[in-house]
């Protein structure tokens, strides 16, 4: 019970609204930095206060913090649960975002409106960060669509052309037909139950017990419903326009942070309100992941732009991380009654690996779409053909992307390979079961896969000629560079040391599952 | 279930199909955004009916109550940009028909 629990939500909110007043006192004083500066001073504060958090939620007994209005408790009020895994995601959050916001001090000083875009970018962050601390359905939804609601705006930032408008409604009517999908199933959740408290849900479900028909349309309802923004395949269309279509520092934050907030968001419900032991959700998860990482592995190749391929490939690797949370669900149903001890660990391993791949995959994507970005901004291109060799011209700038693809394509010494690792060793830790073997080696083959054509990407972006585009490219500007080199830094530090983060996602993994 | 309730549900998930089918099926993009609107109410509907049955005293109970009308205020900020966005690709391409919007690939 402690207002810290509410700080790093309320400070971006604040800021968000603060923005605009201090944009207008910039301008009065000559100083127009002052709204960018600012924007980036509150995203600090914000990691500051996740800091405190964090070690508030260590000390704590429980292993977690609560908070909520005193004349309205649970199971009816609006409840905020902090747990290390709401912690670690709003790490991740935080973090890309003070990135993102210190790339676009210089990335976006020639748009116009710029009060607004951080206003946005600030509000999109504060949803992110609610829903992960969310300990009810209702707070959940309504932060939810705060960061939804931004991220349209955000995409259609650059209004003057087609491609963000068309871009941006699709993006609009795909994903709010995904939370309607949702509060569709949370109001027959309610309906059942009386509650929309996460725990006393789990509760009242076991309790009710529902025919298995009815839970297996809510649960297909709710993984549909939150699949939208997590780009399940089949629900993925809106994704590859989107990212494109949005300025780079924006793709980099929804390729990098959005998209998991839609994973985050099927995790707690379906590990906190459906709870593996009663429901076998974990073949559905795997079963989506690993159609999620064929299909846009196809489609990655088959693409010509540069930042319609980033985005597909941050489709694969969503479907990693499903594919490792239904490892574990699955491994939990199935063998929990026969094998408690090996159960857990199988289950622990393979969340403690698809989290901390959504570390990875967040830093790794943030920084190939920051670079992207330089490389456009430079070359006035998308086109892949039209970049090749750009990397020679722009040394810092190609050496971290060239990092970057390196740690999605799992090479060793770099922070992907090891979350992969996990994912894999979990799942042939159950190499009696044929079905667990299957998904495995699908994994395996999906990673080889997309490895080759990272490295390919690589290969035409480093190592060929310069075309005319290409040939007056000049490195980007110090503030633009910085966030790059550090998230690549992120990479390889990570990739030496992975005990730095494998602690944070190994807590997380088992506030997931209890225990 | 009273019988009455279960009547709402239907007309909910029927109103919830039209919707869908709307979405799907409509070119006009401003019968695009309609058919949000009309998927939207189909949830608070099925909201209110469940929040209905659950109470015994209230005519319904406050927890349904508060959901939906947060959620009618997101509906209104919701159909607000989806309009924005429809007078902006208005001004690109001089229609609303969504067929000759699809420049981009799927």
């Amino acid at each position: 019970m402690s207002l810290l629990v509410l700080m790093p939500v309320l400070t971006l909110l604040f800021a968000a609204i603060l923005t605009p007043l201090v944009t207008a006192l910039g301008k009065a004083v000559g100083f127009e930095k002052a709204r960018d500066l600012f924007s980036i001073g509150a995203f600090a504060a914000t990691l500051y206060y996740v800091f405190k958090l964090d070690l508030l939620v260590k000390a704590s007994e429980e292993g977690f913090a609560v908070y909520h209005l005193e004349a309205y408790g649970p199971p009816f009020g609006v409840t905020y649960f902090v747990d290390s895994l709401s912690v670690y995601m709003a790490y991740v959050y935080v973090g890309v975002g003070l990135m993102v916001a210190v790339y676009s001090l210089r990335y976006m000083e020639k748009d116009s409106g710029l009060d607004k875009y951080y206003a946005l970018l600030l509000a999109m962050v504060a949803g992110m960060i609610g829903v992960a601390f969310a300990g009810d359905f209702f707070n959940l939804f309504i932060f939810w669509e705060t960061m939804s609601l931004s991220a349209y705006v955000l995409v259609a930032f650059r209004k003057h052309r087609w491609e963000p408008i068309e871009a941006s409604f699709k993006y609009l009517v795909m994903s709010t037909f995904g939370s309607l999908l949702f509060l569709y199933a949370m109001s027959f959740l309610y309906g059942i139950t009386g509650t929309l408290n996460f725990e006393a849900l789990a509760q009242g479900l076991q309790e009710a017990g529902p025919s298995t028909l009815t839970m297996f349309f809510l649960v297909t309802m709710i993984v549909c419903g939150f699949g939208v923004t997590a780009s399940v395949v089949p629900f993925h269309t809106w994704l590859p326009d989107a990212h494109p279509a949005a300025p780079a520092s924006i793709s980099a934050m929804l390729s990098g942070v959005v998209i998991k907030v839609g994973v985050y968001a099927i995790y707690r419900v379906l590990f906190v309100a459906f709870t593996p032991l009663v429901f076998d959700f974990g073949t559905v998860l795997m079963l989506f992941g690993i159609l999620t990482m064929t299909v846009a592995n196809i489609m990655a190749l088959l693409q010509r732009d540069i930042k319609r391929l980033l985005a597909y490939s941050s489709i694969v690797n969503i479907g990693y991380i499903l594919t490792g949370a239904g490892i574990g669900a699955y491994a939990l149903t199935h063998y929990y009654s026969t094998a408690p001890e090996i159960a857990l660990v199988v289950a622990g391993l393979a969340i403690m690996g698809a989290l901390f791949h959504v570390f990875n995959h967040a830093v790794g994507k943030g920084l190939l779409f920051l670079c992207s970005g330089c490389f456009i901004h430079e070359a006035k291109t998308r086109d892949l053909a039209e970049l090749e060799g750009i990397g020679k011209k722009m040394p810092w700038t190609g050496a971290s992307f060239s990092v970057g693809l390196l740690t999605l394509a799992g090479v060793p010494p770099l922070s992907g390979f090891w979350s992969k690792l996990f994912i894999i060793l979990a799942g042939f830790n159950m190499a009696k079961d044929p079905f667990m073997v299957g998904v495995t080696i699908a994994v395996v083959v999906n990673s080889v896969f997309a490895a080759a054509y990272y490295l390919w990407v690589m290969q035409r972006v480093m190592f060929r000629k310069p075309k005319t585009r290409a040939e007056g490219a000049r490195e980007a500007p110090g503030t633009m560079v910085l966030p790059i080199v550090l998230l690549a830094a992120a990479c390889v530090v990570v990739g030496i040391w992975p005990d730095l983060v494998i602690q944070l996602a190994d807590s997380a993994a088992h506030a997931l599952i209890g225990g | 279930m009273s019988l009455e309730t279960s009547w709402y549900l239907a007309a909910a998930a029927i109103l919830f199909i039209l919707g869908a089918y709307c979405i799907a099926v409509k070119r006009n993009m401003i019968k695009i955004v309609i058919g949000v609107e009309i998927l939207t109410s189909a949830v608070h509907l099925n909201f209110v009916a469940l929040g209905s049955e659950l109470s015994p005293t209230l005519a319904v109970e406050a927890l349904a109550q508060s959901v939906v009308i947060v959620s009618i205020v997101i509906a209104a900020a919701i159909a607000t940009l989806a309009l924005l966005l429809v007078i902006n690709a208005h001004r690109h391409y001089a229609t609303l028909d969504v067929r000759r919007l699809r420049r981009l690939r799927w």
